[in-house]
This record gives C-alpha cells, sequence and structure tokens, in this order.
C-alpha cells in the first residue's frame, strides 16, 4: 500500500502557498460600492412578513416603502417633523375633521399583471388594518368610501388629528393589490404579491434582501439601480463593515458615532434621522418611600443628568424636558427643576427622610448600566442608599403591569425609554388614567391630563396642540415622578456623496436616496 | 459491528430526546412572557393569542414536549411564528454554511496542525519542537471570538485584503470562498495548537515502542516509519479529538457568523433565541445535535476501521 509522504521542502511550500493563498488580494471586494448605481446597507434582521397588517416592523416598513404606495410621506421642515402628499397622489385634503379626500395618480400598474393602482386597492388595504396586528394606528379610521376609479375619501370615527402623520406616513399606511393578496390568501410573508414602486424585491434568508429597479414603475426613478440591504444582526459588526468599505451606509451606536464626531473617517457624512426615543427615570408615587412628593422633587434635584449624557452617552444625545421628543410639536425647551445637590438635601431634611434605600432597575444594557450608577453616585451624594438591579428585556417589560405579578408593587425607581411616532399625541396616551397598571407605572391620575389628551388628538390649530401638549408635560413633571434623561438619536454613517433619505423613527427610505 | 451501530444509534436517540427535554426546560425557565418578549410589549392582544396557539403555550410543557417530539419524528419541526415558513426549510438554507465554513476551519488545522505535531515529535526539543509549542500553547489560549475580530480588523478593515461580511455571491465560487478565507482562519487557528499537541504526544509514545524500534533495526526509511506505523497509530486520538472539535466547532461557529455575518446555524440558533422564536431554536438544536452525534459516531467507526484492536473489542 502506497503511504502519503512528505518532505521538509514539501511541507514547507505547501505551508507558504496556503498562507500566500489566504492573503492574496485579488479577491478584495472593498471598492467602493456606488460604482454601477449599486447601494450597499444593512439590514438588522430578515424582513419575516412584509404584509403590513402583520409585520414585526423596522426593516419590513423599509421593504414597504419601495415596493408599496403611500399617500403621505415624512418631511422635515426646519427642525419640525411634518407630511406631504406623495407621488401616488394627485390629491390629499382634508376636507373637514373626519373626511379626507383623495385622487390617486393615473396610470400606475401593479406588477404581475395586477392592472392599475385603484382607490379600491386603498379602501381593501385600510379597512383590513382594523382586524390586524396594527389595528391601533387605524381605531380612528371608520371606512374609505371610493367614489371613482381613482378617487375616494377616507372617514374617520372621530376627528384625528395625527392620522396623516401616524398612519399614512407609516408603515401601516402601506396600500397593497387587493386581488393579489387576495389571491395570495388574505396575507403575505416573504415576498409582496404585488408591487407598485420603483423596486422589485428579493431576498436570500439569513444574508440580504435586494431591491432591483421595477421595469414597470413610470414614476420618478431612484438614484441607485439596485440596492442590497445585508443581513447584520449586531450594529458593531455593521459598522466595521462600514469600515472595511462594504457598505455605504450604517447605523451607529452611541459610541461609535461619539468617536466619529470626534474624528470623522474620510468620505464620511454623518446624518441623525430623528430622536423620537424619550428617557427618564420613573418613581413609582404609590410606593410607600417615595409617596411624599418633597422625596421625589429631592431626588429630581439630586440626579446630575448632563453627567450622564457625557459619561453613558459621550455627548452624543439630547438632553430631555419632557416626553415630546424633538422635531415634534410641543417639545419643551427646559425643565422645572435642575440639577441641586443642596435643595435636595433641604427637601429631604424637610420631609424628614433620613437613611432612604431604594431598589433602581434598568434594563441590563450597557448605556442604561452606566446612567444607573452614576444616579447611583448622584443619590449617595444626597444621602440615598440606591441598589441597581439590571434587567433582563423579558421581565423588564413586565414590572410595572398590574397583569403579569406582583412585581409592579415592589417597584421604586427605575430607568425607561419609550419610542415614539413623529406626533406628540402617541407619547402622552400612555400616561392617562387607564393606563395606570399597564405603562403608567408612576401610577398618578390627574383628570385635566386625560381631558387634554383627549382635546390634543382632535385639535387641528397647532398653536393650540403644542400649548395643549406643554401643559401635560408640566402636569406629569409636578406629580414630581420623572427626571427627564434624553433622547437618544437614529444616527448614519454614509459616503458623502450621497444624500439618505430616513423616516424620524429611522427606517431608511432608499427610493429617496439622492446622489451629490 | 452491526450490534455496535444499532447499539450506539439508540443512545443517540435517548441522547436527542434528553437534549429536546433539556431545551424545552430551559427556555420555559426563562423570565418573561414567550409571546411579550417575541412581538414586543406593546403586541396587541389578539397577536400575543396567536403566537401562544402557534406555539402550544396554553399546553402544560410536558404535553409541549410530546408534541413536539411526535411531530419530529415525522420529520415536521414545525412553522416559524414569524413567517410561517417550514424550521425544516430554513435548517436547510443555513447548513450548509455552516457545514462549509466547519469543514474549512478544521480543514486548515488538520492540514497544518498534523504535520507540525509530527515534525515536533520526530526532533523533540528541536527549535521546530520549540516555536511548535509556544504556538500551539498561544493559538489555544487565544479565543475564536477575538481572533475573528483581529482579523477582521487587519486583513478587511485596515489592509482591505479580504472581504469582512457575508457569505459572497450565490453562485461564484470564487466570492464564497474568499469569504470563507477569515471565518474559517478564525475558528481553525486555535485547533492547529490542540491538533500539534496532540499528535506530538501521541507521536512520541508511539515512536518509543518495540515495533518501530524493530522496523528502524530493519533498516526502514525513517518517512516509511513515522507515516506508514507510527502516525497510524498515533493519529487515533486525534481522529477522536477531531471529531468531538467538529462538533465543538458548530458552537464556535456562533461568534464568527455573527462578527463576519455570515448565515449559518449558530446565528440562526442566536437570533432565534433573542427573538424566542421557539420552533427555530428548538429545531435548529436539535439538528445540530444530531450532527454532533453522528460525527462522534463517524470518528468512531473511523477508528475501529484503523485499528483492528478496537474492531475485534465490539
Amino acid at each position: 500500500m502506497k503511504q502519503i509522504g512528505t518532505t521538509r521542502r514539501g511541507f514547507l511550500g505547501t505551508t507558504a502557498a496556503f498562507g500566500a493563498l489566504s492573503l492574496t488580494p485579488a479577491w478584495t471586494t472593498a471598492a467602493f460600492a456606488q460604482v454601477g448605481g449599486t447601494l450597499r446597507l444593512r439590514i438588522d434582521g430578515d424582513n419575516d412578513v412584509l404584509d403590513p397588517g402583520y409585520m414585526v416592523g423596522g426593516t419590513e416598513v423599509e421593504a414597504q416603502k419601495q415596493c408599496l404606495p403611500f399617500l403621505a410621506e415624512y418631511i422635515q421642515e426646519g427642525d419640525t417633523f411634518t407630511w406631504r402628499p406623495t407621488y401616488y397622489v394627485t390629491k390629499l385634503e382634508q376636507r373637514d375633521p373626519t373626511h379626507i379626500d383623495f385622487e390617486l395618480v393615473e396610470g400606475l400598474m401593479w406588477s404581475n399583471g395586477y392592472g392599475m393602482l385603484k382607490a379600491s386597492d386603498v379602501k381593501f388595504s385600510f379597512e383590513r388594518m382594523k382586524d390586524s396586528d396594527w389595528s391601533g394606528y387605524f381605531e380612528a379610521l371608520d371606512h374609505v368610501e371610493v367614489t371613482g376609479d381613482l378617487t375616494g375619501t377616507i372617514v374617520l370615527n372621530k376627528p384625528f388629528a395625527p392620522f396623516q402623520m401616524v398612519t399614512l406616513c407609516h408603515g401601516p399606511g402601506a396600500i397593497v393589490c387587493e386581488q393579489a393578496v387576495k389571491d395570495a390568501g388574505g396575507r403575505f410573508t416573504t415576498q409582496f404579491p404585488a408591487v407598485c414602486g420603483p423596486y422589485t424585491y428579493e431576498a436570500t434568508p439569513g444574508q440580504r434582501a435586494v431591491f432591483t429597479a421595477n421595469p414597470e414603475w413610470t414614476g420618478p426613478k431612484p438614484a441607485f439601480d439596485r440596492v442590497e440591504c445585508n443581513v447584520i444582526t449586531e450594529v458593531k459588526a455593521a459598522e466595521l463593515a462600514y469600515d472595511a468599505g462594504e457598505l455605504d451606509c450604517t447605523e451607529l451606536g452611541s459610541d461609535t458615532l461619539a468617536r466619529y464626531l470626534k474624528e470623522m473617517p474620510a468620505d464620511t457624512a454623518v446624518t441623525t434621522a430623528g430622536e423620537l426615543q424619550y428617557m427618564w427615570m420613573g418613581m413609582n408615587t404609590e410606593h410607600p418611600k417615595l409617596q411624599d412628593i418633597r422625596v421625589r422633587r429631592a431626588i429630581q434635584h439630586a440626579v446630575d443628568v448632563d453627567t450622564i449624557l457625557q459619561g453613558a452617552y459621550s455627548g452624543t444625545t439630547a438632553k430631555s424636558h419632557g416626553i415630546i421628543c424633538p422635531g415634534l410639536l410641543g417639545q419643551r425647551q427646559e425643565s422645572g427643576f435642575s440639577y441641586d445637590p443642596a435643595k435636595a438635601k433641604a427637601l429631604l431634611d424637610e420631609a424628614g427622610v433620613s437613611g432612604l434605600s431604594l431598589t433602581l432597575r434598568t434594563l441590563n444594557v450597557q448605556e442604561r448600566m452606566l446612567a444607573a450608577q452614576i444616579i447611583q453616585a448622584n443619590l449617595a451624594a444626597v444621602g440615598i442608599t440606591v441598589t441597581v438591579l439590571p434587567v433582563d428585556s423579558g421581565p423588564f417589560w413586565e414590572m410595572g403591569q398590574e397583569s403579569k405579578g406582583d412585581t409592579w408593587k415592589e417597584l421604586e425607581l427605575w430607568i425607561m425609554r419609550y419610542g415614539t411616532t413623529p406626533d406628540p399625541y402617541e407619547a402622552t396616551q400612555w400616561f392617562v388614567s387607564d393606563q395606570v397598571g399597564i405603562w403608567n407605572w408612576e401610577r398618578w391620575t390627574d383628570e385635566e391630563f386625560d381631558r387634554l389628551y383627549q382635546e390634543g388628538i382632535k385639535e387641528t390649530d397647532e398653536a393650540k396642540r403644542r400649548d395643549i401638549y406643554l401643559r401635560m408635560q408640566q402636569i406629569m413633571e409636578d406629580t414630581g415622578a420623572y427626571v427627564w434623561i434624553n433622547h437618544e438619536p437614529e444616527a448614519y454613517a454614509h459616503h458623502v456623496s450621497i444624500t439618505i433619505n430616513a423616516a424620524p423613527s429611522g427606517e431608511l427610505n432608499y427610493r429617496r436616496f439622492t446622489k451629490s | 459491528m452491526l450490534y455496535y451501530l444499532t447499539k450506539r444509534l439508540g443512545l443517540s436517540v435517548v441522547v436527542i430526546c434528553l437534549v429536546v427535554l433539556l431545551l424545552f426546560s430551559l427556555l420555559h425557565l426563562i423570565p418573561g412572557d414567550p409571546a411579550t418578549i417575541a412581538l414586543g410589549p406593546r403586541a396587541t392582544p389578539e397577536a400575543i393569542a396567536r403566537y401562544a396557539e402557534k406555539m402550544h403555550l396554553d399546553e402544560p410543557v410536558w404535553r409541549q414536549f410530546l408534541i413536539y417530539i411526535g411531530n419530529a419524528a415525522t420529520g415536521d419541526l414545525g412553522l416559524d411564528v414569524f413567517s410561517d415558513r417550514p424550521v425544516t426549510a430554513i435548517i436547510l438554507e443555513r447548513i450548509g454554511f455552516t457545514l462549509a465554513l466547519v469543514a474549512a476551519g478544521m480543514g486548515w488545522a488538520m492540514l497544518l496542525g498534523i504535520p507540525l505535531g509530527c515534525l515536533a515529535a520526530v526532533k523533540p526539543n528541536s527549535w521546530l519542537d520549540r516555536v511548535t509549542g509556544v504556538l500551539s500553547v498561544g493559538t489555544i489560549a487565544v479565543p475564536s471570538f477575538l481572533v475573528s475580530i483581529w482579523a477582521l480588523l487587519i486583513f478587511a478593515v485596515h489592509l482591505r485584503w479580504l472581504p469582512a461580511i457575508g457569505a459572497g455571491e450565490p453562485g461564484d465560487l470564487g466570492d464564497q470562498l474568499a469569504h470563507l478565507v477569515l471565518p474559517a482562519f478564525a475558528i481553525g487557528l486555535s485547533w492547529v495548537g490542540y491538533l500539534a499537541r496532540m499528535v506530538r504526544a501521541s507521536m512520541l509514545e508511539v515512536m518509543g515502542e518495540n515495533y518501530i524500534r524493530s522496523a528502524r533495526a530493519f533498516g526502514l526509511r525513517p518517512r516509511r516509519v513515522i507515516f506508514g506505523y507510527a502516525l497510524r497509530v498515533a493519529i487515533l486520538p486525534t481522529i477522536t479529538l477531531i471529531g468531538m472539535g467538529f462538533g465543538g466547532m458548530i458552537s464556535s461557529t456562533v461568534f464568527a457568523e455573527i462578527i463576519f455575518a455570515r448565515p449559518g446555524i449558530g446565528k440562526l440558533i442566536f437570533d432565534a433565541v433573542m427573538a424566542r422564536n421557539f420552533p427555530i431554536v428548538q429545531g435548529a438544536v436539535l439538528v445540530a445535535t444530531g450532527l454532533y452525534i453522528l460525527v462522534v459516531l463517524f470518528s468512531d467507526i473511523l477508528i475501529a476501521w484503523f485499528d483492528p484492536r478496537v474492531r475485534e473489542s465490539l
């Protein structure tokens, strides 16, 4: 039997060849990605459900924006987010508080032979949403009246001022092809049954989603013929891929954003889509240790928010003064309290409280853990001992909910962050009286707040709406149950030669990207 | 041999059942409502109810376990909670990438580690032996996720010689191989050290045996003695190690697949655990366990084939 043999020379030769092979630059794929009209981006997971009624959200909305019609889209005017009609409509007008008339552009065709985009598609799309997982966005919808092939009226069951911003511009406002969805069995998951937009969609699970120019699209051509969205779960891996030149645009974590802002890499720009997250430290007003408002106010004055913004977020986030985020109607410019340890001590003395010990619960993520440690140090300086309790996401989101156990009774302090849509009404809805024990974990009620919430939904006069939301935040602050912390940005790094477009909540809209 | 195989396969079924049972228990011990975690804190009650129904969450755990085992026995691993796609199809899409990565990682580790171990044993205490020893311990000590990050930073970000993310263009073998280099390097590096140390130790033991001395006394050429007689016996424990290494590498690939954004079983399990997508977690772990058992079984059979003493004892 012949034996396999080797010599030292042979071995060294093989090893050298193997090494050289692994280092050969011939496979370099890091050439700048825009060449040839291809844009390379990151998505954080597979698009499992593209159907607007049953989607998870996030990048699925991005896919819908490229392939499906919408009646309205977000724009930014100065520092404020607002909306405008899309290319798909020649008319989108609010006739009165409960009627919105629309007229579709003639001749826009669905793919796969499903014919022209019609008003009946709008009716089908919106009315099916009332029974979907996203029905909350269509609570105010009564029905859609079709008045012609291309015309119709959206009829609301009550005046709802944010309908355009919250419902029509966002993912649930996507219009699907009635016949195609019916042919697909009433809902769809990983493929669109028909598209009517500048791109067609194809995905390789676990690898990427590819948008290619739709040959049947007669509307405005996008700047890029092809968009490749690579599935990269971890934002850090995406940042490295951007550094390696394999992506043209990626979301940034707060530490990388700080690094980029300090020393911007070559040919790179950073764009902030929006800051629609609001974070605060909450206090349970019903807890025996925190029932005295002087104790809660003492805590408000004891926390040094500026240090949190620097220490935990490297100065990359906007300081918060309430729950209404930057760019939205009703954002406050300052809080009614400031960092003042002497005042905090005086308030504690006035309340006759000493040796107070509290538990601060937070999600076990890096930035919030750092924020919790800073708060711990701040409160220790005024004589309050704080135990930081990091909690996994599962139990964290159940802590204040009465239906999920008894933890709500033990809640004292916690760091919370909510996200919102670009209208002030959504941020306020979690603090009305009937949310106590659900999402109002601070457990206060206020009749004026509840009344203003209803008024804010109906009010269409911007000045009056602004006043309503400013007053609502004042009521919240006066409970002493909140220490406003920050609004985290949705920041993207991208090549300087492209201008990106993103919704205020961070979803990219590739069809509105431009080459500069 | 047939009896041996039957016994081993029977044991494998028991092991798989135990793994699934353990997995079921662990998944249900994770704090928090699985439906809320999977669908987000503000999911509608209808969506939560639909999820619970799909996952049989309203049934006792033992019953969920029996339903699952019953379905799995017929090849039905259930449906993905979100996309409604068959879990089997999703696993089949990804498993090739993981197997390719493991084969490449272990392949290059074997190509380098086994000859290095032989050479070190043939010339003990030489400079080659000492260098091999230092490198072996060094590579064993560095965790693969760290190697992944360094490799990515040096070869992809700084030098831009190799691609950083993905598995390459479908249908383009060259591109796919290029995308395999860094992850395979990262997960295989520590195995170079393991294999070199193991082969060296086994070879040193075998080289002192009487039959090797006799072979030398008969005047056989050193190469024939080393590779024809000594390595054939010394490789046996290494085969077992490689078999177990394949199994271990399936778990090592999690880091590489996440860092290099490669599709694969490891990343699939990680993503599914984060999303509490139980059918995917259970299906993928079941398949990974099955693979591990198969590889170990194969390595045992290989040893029996190589070593008549083992064969006769079966």
